[in-house]
């Protein structure tokens, strides 16, 4: 398995090295490629400064406390005047100085990562399912216009507004390079922007638990030269490739015989199950299952034949098909560009 | 206002005649069938205790299965199901049969004994609520090795906890014990509320009150005002479940985010409740082994008390995203920051007492000195938690479990094996070694800090908490190793501690009334305590009684309580002068046969909604049995 | 050590039928309990209607007014029972105590008939909505709890027919008076947001 390759690393992996050290990884908090993330990773140097600060300080009042007496005859205790200023300065105004710049560039931060979209802005909107993401792309008057799964395409440099949903169990949106999570929440919409400086693949992950295969819920968000977003998004907004060769003919017909048609989608097609990912470009995509594996044929096959063996508890069941029939399948599903 | 010495003091002698009908008085039947009828409040906490310290062992083992199956990318030893069900008992167990109980049981052992009196207030209800919690904990770990134990988490949101996500018995099991676990702790409550203010030794006037006595008062407050909440939501979920009520299904108009704002409005104080007995304790250690009066003993309880009212405003800050209005929330970012303050005080209150102090390093206060050290990162962590922003991206991650295992273990659990150490003897009448005492504490203070220093930064690297497995590009693996490791030595520190145990109860050496020189009436009783505590009850004239007495070689007791019945003093809220005497009822099977009956009941529901019916009418007709009046009445 | 004579308790009384006594504490302690409940479930419907649609939802008319509200006058009334009871028993008089307990035992017993008529007749079940199920849950609740208070006052009364208080040994009768009150009074808040609630809120 190789899913590095696609996502952005920037730097070596961290072994047991301390905070400053390793703060890079294909999905970090610490390492941003976007406003919102970067804003707060600002907002967490400073933070973790004053934090070993206070804890030193706190550490080496204890020792001198506790040793001070040691091995003399007697205590050499603080008089009552001493002990009362410690306990006022310590206690009350230390932490009073240090949460209240805190406290106020946490709610200016958060001012400007909430501050309204401009109107026109792209709206993407994500449905959680257990365990995968439904995409859907909106035009101005909110109409669907492309469906995909797992993979979300932006074009670099432009806030992009989210709607959140979920109808069934909550979820959360999270892609740690970019934004912090919002949840998806039965019911209710939520809004969260997301704002990519430069191309890039970012992995985002599930962040509340939502069954079985929480751990095994992500999906990529690949942002893009606007130019080639377009292009991707046109490409989306098209049905599906028709069958070109007698093979991929099977294979599309296998696709209805082999019952995949009952769960999910194909535009173009009269497949039009909603249970499963809406599989109309499917060969387009960088991986498979909430970004599990990467979409090769042969973990594409895997997949099918036992999906419950790359992730157990998942809704989709296995197949029993032939070797000869899962080739046609796979055959026809690797066209649908 | 506060009681003078008498003027003309008389010489109190005791024959072993009366000592005697004292001890026949207040002996617990032996016997099994005897064992299900006492009532006495030491046994009562000691089964507590006991009972909490096994569930320990069993959530911290499956915390240690949780961490080999973390060891390292895609990792084969338990699958999602099994993962999910671990961490959801670990955590239910640890919370709600573990932290909360083992403060009730050493609050119902010790506030009697600390406030000089013979038993509590109501000492069949104390029975009763320990067995619902034994029955409550033990339907709930059976259901683990049913494999149908609960999968949804222990804060159990919904909609994942309803019937159509979380089908099975599961779910219904955890609603259901977690109402045993709050009945259980409302009685030990109301119980340690009662006792406190109206059955302190005379004398011993609010302000005179040990600092434990005045956390354990705290918490109970904290209990009665934040219970209610869970049992209204596990109640409305249960209807969900079971007579397909709408509460939490959207589809009937139903709120998903009820059940967040009620849970953690009771779940945030809860954690509260659990550092605050903590707090109790590293307060008497610290004046014990510092031999002289703590600084600032107001401070400390106008603290304990501000973190107690201050914890009922906090439990929006575990809801920081789901999408509430910021304005809204950033009230509770304020609101969480504040908390630092009484914290600090307490903090620097503890310097200032150790300040050039003789200390002796004697095991307990090892445990108190490595609690500083770990409180006060998981305390930051917290703040910084607080800030909504940055909660975005920490929320649900490792980051968050790193802050609370650092504030749960090192705030409360690191306090809580010092008080072991410290009451031991009290309550075994050995002593633990010490050698072994100082291992534990070092290998449990290296192990905790290397499994959980790393998470932190596992959760600014993206790790979501509950996941059971990860793919290796994450780059998760080295430090999630490490924390594993750790695990290990953690546990064989908490080990060290255990074996220390069971072998001091056999080969331990004898221990003295008063071995450390502590200063507060439990140390006056016998190690361990006769059946009634103390020959006399104490009359105390200042917050150091036994230094008091040491000093003057002299103690006045109370005198007129009969010996033929249990008898104890009834004295004033505010400054503890004699008001009259309560006479305590004595051993019966009735408490432990009405939490059965309750039981059934409960665990009927979860098959057939009539069970309620039953078991209201079954615990009504034990009740009747149990407070039914008995020639010679009891007062007469 | 020397142990010195403090204080001595010989003479102090061992029946304590007021605050003095813990059960007088224990039962505050309950009520204090079972009055968050009690919020937590007016805060609970409120949420509720905060976030729906409409409340009671379209199609759905709130419950009548009349039978409650008559239940609400049995309540006081049993609780002014119950309170001439506590009086009776404070000067001695056993008798006065045992049929001022047992009139109201009566009173609430009517109240539980009343209710179930009233119950049965509601055209909405917890099943069908948010709406139905808080309705139902609180009315369930507070049934159950007029149902114990019957209960447990009908062996109060049993008891003073026997004879069993007196003026002195009446702690029972004490914080069973007290646990009535609140039982009772708890009506008024499920009373005003169910029923009047609606009406001044609606749709
Ligand atoms: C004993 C348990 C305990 C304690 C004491 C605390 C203490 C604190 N906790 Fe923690 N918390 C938990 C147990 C605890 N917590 C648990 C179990 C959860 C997770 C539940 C779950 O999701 O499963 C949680 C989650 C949690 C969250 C939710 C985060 C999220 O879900 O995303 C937040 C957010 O604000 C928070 C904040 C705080 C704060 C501000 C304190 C403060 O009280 C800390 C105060 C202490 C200090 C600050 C240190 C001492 C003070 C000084 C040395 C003075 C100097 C101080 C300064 C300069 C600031 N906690
Ligand atoms: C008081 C509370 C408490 C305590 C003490 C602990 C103790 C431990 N916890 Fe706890 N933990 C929680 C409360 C607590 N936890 C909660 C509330 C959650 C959230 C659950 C949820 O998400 O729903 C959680 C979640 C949690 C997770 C995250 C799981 C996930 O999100 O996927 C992890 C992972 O490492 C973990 C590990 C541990 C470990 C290794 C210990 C160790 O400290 C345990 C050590 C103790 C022992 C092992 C027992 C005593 C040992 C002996 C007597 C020696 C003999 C035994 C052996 C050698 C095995 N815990
Ligand atoms: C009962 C419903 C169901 C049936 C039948 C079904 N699937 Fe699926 N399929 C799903 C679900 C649900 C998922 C999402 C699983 C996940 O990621 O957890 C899925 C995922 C997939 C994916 C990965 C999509 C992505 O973007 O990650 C492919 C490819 C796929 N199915 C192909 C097939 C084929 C081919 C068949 C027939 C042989 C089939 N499915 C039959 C429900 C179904
Ligand atoms: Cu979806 Cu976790
Ligand atoms: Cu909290």
């Amino acid at each position: 398995m190789s899913l590095s390759k696609h996502i952005r690393t920037t730097g070596p992996l961290g072994a047991a090295a301390p905070f400053l050290a390793a703060c890079e990884g294909p999905q970090s908090a610490l390492d941003p490629a976007g406003s919102a993330a970067a804003l707060i990773a600002r907002l967490w140097w400073p933070t973790l400064f004053v934090a070993i600060l206070v804890t030193l300080l706190v550490l080496a009042l204890l020792t001198v406390a506790v040793f001070r007496a040691h091995r003399r005859h007697a205590a050499l205790p603080l008089n009552a005047r001493q002990s009362r200023n410690l306990v006022i300065a310590g206690g009350i105004i230390l932490p009073l100085a240090a949460t209240i710049p805190f406290a106020l560039s946490s709610f200016s931060i958060g001012r400007t990562i909430n501050a309204p979209l401009p109107d026109d802005a792209m709206t993407v909107e994500v449905v959680g399912k257990q365990w995968w993401w439904e995409v859907h792309y909106l035009d101005e008057a909110g109409n669907r216009i492309a469906t995909t799964a797992n993979e979300i395409h932006i074009p670099a440099g432009e806030p992009v507004r989210f709607l959140l949903k979920s109808d069934n169990v909550i979820h959360s949106f999270w892609v740690p390079n970019l934004q912090g999570k919002t949840d998806m929440m039965p019911g209710r919409t939520n809004v969260t922007s997301v704002t990519a400086d430069e191309p890039g693949v970012y992995r985002g992950q599930c962040a509340e638990y939502c069954g079985t295969q929480h751990a095994l819920m992500a999906f990529l968000l690949v942002a893009e030269e606007p130019e080639r977003f377009d292009a991707w998004l046109e490409g989306q907004r098209q049905p599906a490739t028709m069958p070109e060769t007698q093979a991929q003919a099977r294979g599309h017909d296998e696709f209805f015989e082999a019952g995949c048609a009952g769960c999910h989608t194909i535009r173009g097609t009269s497949a039009s199950g909603d249970l499963g990912p809406d599989l109309t470009h499917i060969a387009s995509r960088r991986t498979l299952a909430g970004a599990t594996v990467p979409n090769r044929i042969g973990h594409l096959g895997g997949w099918i034949t036992d999906p419950q063996h790359v992730k157990p508890g998942s809704r989709m069941p296995p197949s029993e098909l032939t070797p000869e029939e899962l080739k046609t399948l796979l055959g026809y599903l690797e066209s649908l560009e | 206002m506060t009681l003078e010495k008498p003027a003309n003091p008389r010489d109190v002698t005791d024959s072993p005649e009366e000592t005697a009908w004292l001890e026949r008085t207040w002996h617990s039947p032996g016997g099994l069938l005897g064992w299900f009828t006492h009532v006495n409040q030491r046994m009562i906490g000691k089964r507590f205790i006991i009972t909490a310290f096994i569930f320990f062992l069993l959530a911290g083992i499956l915390g240690i299965l949780i961490r080999l199956q973390l060891a390292g990318p895609e990792q084969q030893l338990l699958g999602p199901e099994l993962y999910n069900q671990f961490f959801t008992m670990h955590g239910t167990v640890m919370m709600f049969f573990f932290a909360i109980p083992v403060m009730e049981g050493f609050a119902i052992y010790f506030v009697p004994l600390m406030i000089g009196t013979r038993d509590m207030a109501f000492p069949r209800l104390n029975a009763f609520g320990y067995y619902v919690y034994l029955i409550g904990g033990i339907v709930l770990f059976g259901s683990l090795l049913l494999s149908m134990a609960p999968n949804a988490g222990w804060f159990n949101y919904v909609p994942l906890s309803s019937k159509l996500y979380s089908p099975g018995y599961g779910v219904d099991i955890w609603t259901t014990m977690i109402t045993f676990i709050e009945v259980s702790a409302l009685t030990a409550a109301v119980e340690l509320i009662v006792t406190t203010l109206r059955m302190r030794a005379p004398g011993m006037s609010l302000n005179r009150m040990p600092l434990f006595v005045w956390a354990a008062l705290v918490m109970s407050f904290m209990i009665v005002f934040a219970m209610p909440a869970v049992i209204v939501s596990s109640t409305l979920l249960i209807l969900d479940r079971l007579v397909e009520t709408q509460f939490f299904i959207v589809e009937g108009g139903g709120e998903p985010l009820l059940w967040q704002h009620l849970f953690w409005y009771f779940g945030h104080p809860e954690v509260y409740i659990i550092l605050v007995p903590a707090l109790g304790m590293i307060s008497t250690i610290i004046i014990t082994f510092t031999r002289r009066p703590i600084y600032g003993y107001t401070a400390l309880v106008l603290s304990v008390v501000a973190i107690g009212f201050v914890s009922f405003g906090l439990w929006v800050h575990h809801m920081f995203t789901t999408g509430l209005p910021q304005l809204g929330m950033s009230f509770f970012t304020a609101a969480s920051a504040t908390i630092a303050i009484p914290s600090g005080v307490q903090i620097f209150c503890w310097i200032a007492s150790l300040w050039g102090a003789k200390i002796r390093f004697a095991t307990p206060m090892l445990w108190v000195l490595g609690f500083f050290a770990i409180f006060v990162i998981g305390g930051l962590t917290g703040v910084m938690v607080a800030s909504i922003p940055f909660d975005t991206q920490v929320h649900d991650t490792f980051f968050l479990v790193a802050h609370f295992h650092y504030v749960l273990i090192g705030g409360a659990v690191f306090p809580l094996i010092g008080a072991t150490y410290y009451w031991w003897p009290k309550i075994t009448g050995r002593m633990m070694s010490e050698a072994a005492g100082k291992w534990s504490f070092w290998l449990a203070f290296i192990g905790f800090n290397v499994t959980f220093f790393p998470m932190h930064q596992l959760g600014l690297e993206g790790m979501p908490r509950r996941i059971y497995t990860y793919v290796e590009e994450m780059g998760w693996g080295d430090l999630n190793l490490l924390a594993t490791i750790g695990s290990l030595v953690l546990a064989t520190g908490f080990g060290v501690t255990l074996i220390n145990a069971i072998w001091s109860v056999f080969r331990g050496q004898r221990a003295e009334p008063n071995p450390w020189g502590a200063p507060t009436l439990e140390w006056a009783a016998d190690s361990p305590p006769a059946s009634y505590n103390f020959r006399h009850i104490p009359v105390v004239h200042s917050r150091w009684p036994l230094w008091d007495w040491e000093r003057d070689r002299e103690r006045a007791v109370v005198t007129g309580l009969r010996n033929d019945r249990r008898e104890v003093v009834l004295t004033s809220i505010l400054d503890a002068k004699p008001v009259g005497v309560q006479v305590l009822p004595a051993p019966t099977i009735w408490p432990f046969v009405s939490a059965v009956a309750a039981s059934l009941g409960f665990i009927g529901i979860i098959f057939h909604p009539i069970f309620f019916a039953i078991a209201f009418f079954l615990v009504a007709f034990t009740l009747v049995a149990w407070f039914w009046p008995r020639r010679p009445w009891r007062n007469d | 050590m020397k142990v010195v004579q403090g204080i001595d308790v010989s003479d102090m009384t061992r029946f304590n039928p007021d605050q003095r006594a813990p059960l007088w504490w224990g039962i505050l302690g309950l009520i204090a309990i079972e009055s968050a409940v009690v919020l937590t479930f007016c805060v609970s419907y409120l949420y509720l209607a905060a976030y729906a649609e409409a409340w009671p939802p379209s199609g759905e008319s709130a419950p009548p007014m009349l039978w409650p509200s008559i239940n609400l006058g049995l309540l006081m009334l049993s609780s002014l029972t119950m309170f001439l009871a506590g009086q009776a028993i404070n000067r001695g008089n056993q008798r006065g105590l045992a049929i001022g307990v047992t009139a109201s035992v009566l009173l609430a017993s009517a109240v539980l008939v009343l209710r179930s008529l009233e119950l049965m007749a509601y055209e909405f079940s917890w099943k069908d909505h948010a709406y139905g199920s808080i309705v139902w849950t609180i009315s369930g609740f507070h049934y159950v709890h007029v149902t114990s208070i019957v209960f447990g006052s009908a062996v109060v009364a049993i008891l003073a027919w026997r004879g069993y208080f007196t003026q002195q040994r009446q702690i029972g009768v004490v914080v069973d008076t007290n646990y009535w009150y609140f039982v009772c009074f708890a009506w008024i808040p499920f009373y005003l947001l169910l029923y009047w609630g609606p009406r001044v809120y609606g749709q």
